[in-house]
């Protein structure tokens, strides 16, 4: 057998038979399920099936989009997973014991290397930190995963993401993870898993390889990877169900890929997005290109040369599955810490897991001294469902994902940042690196 | 089987799901009720939508139906009336959500893309894959195999029923 990289082991390993077209039904290990869009594939199911499932042991579920419901219709969604998961003795997290899915599933250790996971959900490739495909499907298709234990998919391409040096100059996982869509392109990922491999990954703590996996969605792929290693087993080992028995695979030297990109860590410096998809982004420091898509521009509200470290801010929000772990807290709590926001700030946890330890290192006094809104976890208005929507022409620096038009509210405008950088940008109420508070504080 | 109607074109790159269907809209237990917020997070989504209301194809831009996994985005377009989209390329779960919904998604190169979105109707021939617009020369397109036979067969949910016993012994053997 020629050299594999680590995806096409994952794929071998998992294919049940191959399909015409290029397509295979692939095993699915584990099928995650959200109250948003579990049900209609589970009342499909219901109906057409007796309410069969493959096996309710390879299925956890959790409230994580609105949680608390807001109003009668995402109750009724609630309550149906939950009595769902309850009929089928499936594993379930309801409110207070909660968290977005990206971040409960690997904290409580649901997660091994060289599973496969899906879920209606399409940042699940969150989890290809821990050297699994994990990938985002509709929720028909995650209704066949809960039915028939598989998936029918496209066997993708392969992209190898090579990340040389250290990350250094006050530059995160987030940074990076702007850096490759900005690099390969906010559609240069589409048909090709992101393998991710060098020294600046090696490096990488769990939570970092999410942040960057989380993202890989944003390039149009169809999921990020890294291989386990020991930061893996250290950081499972640590999880409440401490999962064993695992093997980590890596890609066979010589592997051949479809495609790859090398980045150099060191040259990355942290950034802010000025546009309306994740690839549209630049050095906090930097500017608006002078060639901007016009459309872009137009709903931002800039022009070209435009410096961003002068745009104003309305709102603030540090959560989501990209940035809202303890060590993103951690980060922004370093920002907060003596001093005052200048706008109105949210902070989400992405657990309630996450909120308990924020509490015991005294994380949630520093942002509440600081004046921001402490809240119990939720996907809030990272998707403009609850929490903090914006409202037309509002500008919100976000440590969340996507910058589209109207994401977070009709007409909002979405800075997409670190956490770090948005402590900082609500701190001085405008897009500002955290180096900045630094320097007033010397020269007050 | 043949799509024959109004073709509408929104010329514009990158609308994600979101653009389709906002979140807000997310709140129902079914597939059902979700026609009336086509394009509702879209720029002049109602405008457009007004212009060409017995619409059947969607002709726009490439990568469309990047970003969320919600395939509330398909059920949106269909239940808005639409058979068929015709963009230079689709974000990946959009695509497999529309054919898991009878939505065909036809990809063409930007060129012949930009031709179609003059046409004023068009007629498609899923089975052939094939399409024609008023005295054009038929162009040709390819569907994945399998996805066309969940649309012009039983769809995709009977189909994985129909591999269960498969897919067991496969995991039996593990």
């Amino acid at each position: 057998m020629p050299p594999r990289s680590l995806f096409a082991k994952l794929w071998d390993a998992h294919v049940v038979e191959e399909l015409p077209g290029g397509n295979a039904l692939v095993f699915m290990d584990l099928v995650v399920a959200h109250e948003i869009t579990t049900p209609p594939g589970a009342l499909a199911i219901e109906k057409q099936f007796g309410d069969k499932l493959f096996d309710p042991r390879r299925i956890v579920a959790m409230i994580d989009h609105v949680a608390p419901a807001k109003d009668g219709a995402t109750a009724l969604q609630a309550q149906t997973v939950r009595t769902w998961a309850k009929r089928h003795g499936i594993a379930f997290h309801d409110i207070g014991d909660n968290g977005i899915c990206h971040v409960i599933v690997p904290e409580r250790g649901y997660v091994t290397p060289g599973m496969t996971v899906c879920c209606g959900d399409s940042h699940t490739c969150t989890l290809g930190a821990f050297g699994t495909f994990s990938l985002g499907i509709g929720s028909t298709a995650q209704g066949g995963a809960m039915l028939a234990g598989c998936l029918v998919l496209r066997r993708p391409k392969v992209m190898r993401v090579h990340v040389t040096g250290q990350l250094g100059n006050g530059a995160t996982a987030k940074d990076l993870a702007l850096t490759v869509i900005a690099t390969i392109g906010f559609r240069g990922g589409t048909g090709h898993v992101l393998e991710y491999t060098g020294e600046a990954i090696d490096a990488l703590t769990m939570e970092q390889r999410m942040t960057l996996c989380n993202m890989a969605i944003e390039a149009g792929a169809t999921t990020g990877l890294v291989a386990a290693d020991a930061t893996t087993a250290d950081y499972l080992a640590r999880t409440p169900l401490t999962p064993t028995g695992w093997i980590a695979e890596r890609a066979d030297p010589g592997a051949r890929y479809d495609a790859e990109v090398t980045i150099d860590a060191a040259r990355i410096r942290p950034m802010v997005s000025w546009g309306t998809n994740p690839g549209e982004c630049a050095a906090v420091d930097g500017f608006v290109p002078h060639d901007a898509a016009a459309e872009s521009l137009a709903y931002m509200d800039l022009r070209p040369g435009q410096a961003l470290a002068e745009l104003a801010m309305d709102q603030a929000f540090i959560g989501s599955c990209t940035n809202a772990r303890i060590s993103d807290l951690r980060a922004a709590a370093e920002v907060f810490r003596g001093r005052r926001v200048a706008i109105p700030t949210i902070v989400t946890p992405g657990s309630q897991a996450v909120r308990r330890q924020a509490e015991r290192e005294g994380l949630h006094d520093i942002f509440q001294d600081a004046g921001a809104l402490w809240t119990h976890s939720s996907c809030g208005p990272c998707l403009g469902m609850s929490m903090g929507v914006l409202a037309p022409g509002m500008r919100c620096i976000s440590s969340s994902n996507r910058n589209f038009p109207g994401r977070m509210g009709d007409g909002g405008r979405v800075h997409l940042a670190a956490p770090a950088v948005v402590a900082a940008s609500a701190i001085l109420g405008r897009i500002a690196a955290p180096a900045e508070l630094t320097r007033e504080a010397v020269l007050a | 089987m043949i799509i024959s109607g109004d073709v509408l074109a929104i010329e514009r790159a990158n609308i994600d799901t979101d653009q389709i269907i906002p979140a807000r809209h997310l709140t129902r237990l079914d597939d059902t009720g979700m026609g009336e917020h086509c394009f509702a997070g879209l720029s002049g989504g109602a405008a457009l939508l007004a212009s060409r209301p017995n619409a059947r194809i969607l002709v726009t831009g490439e990568n469309f139906g990047c970003g969320s996994s919600r395939e509330h985005a398909a059920w949106a377009l269909v239940q808005r009336g639409f058979r068929a989209v015709i963009a230079p390329s689709f974000a990946r779960i959009f695509e497999e959500n529309a054919y898991n919904n009878g939505l065909v998604p036809i990809t063409l190169p930007q060129d012949v893309v930009d031709v179609l979105a003059r046409a004023d109707q068009m007629d498609i021939n899923v089975s052939a894959e094939t399409l024609r617009v008023a005295e054009s020369a038929t162009i040709t397109y390819t569907l994945d195999p399998l996805r066309k036979a969940f649309i012009l067969g039983g769809g995709y949910l009977p189909f994985l029923a129909s591999k269960i016993d498969a897919i067991r012994a496969w995991q039996a053997a593990r």
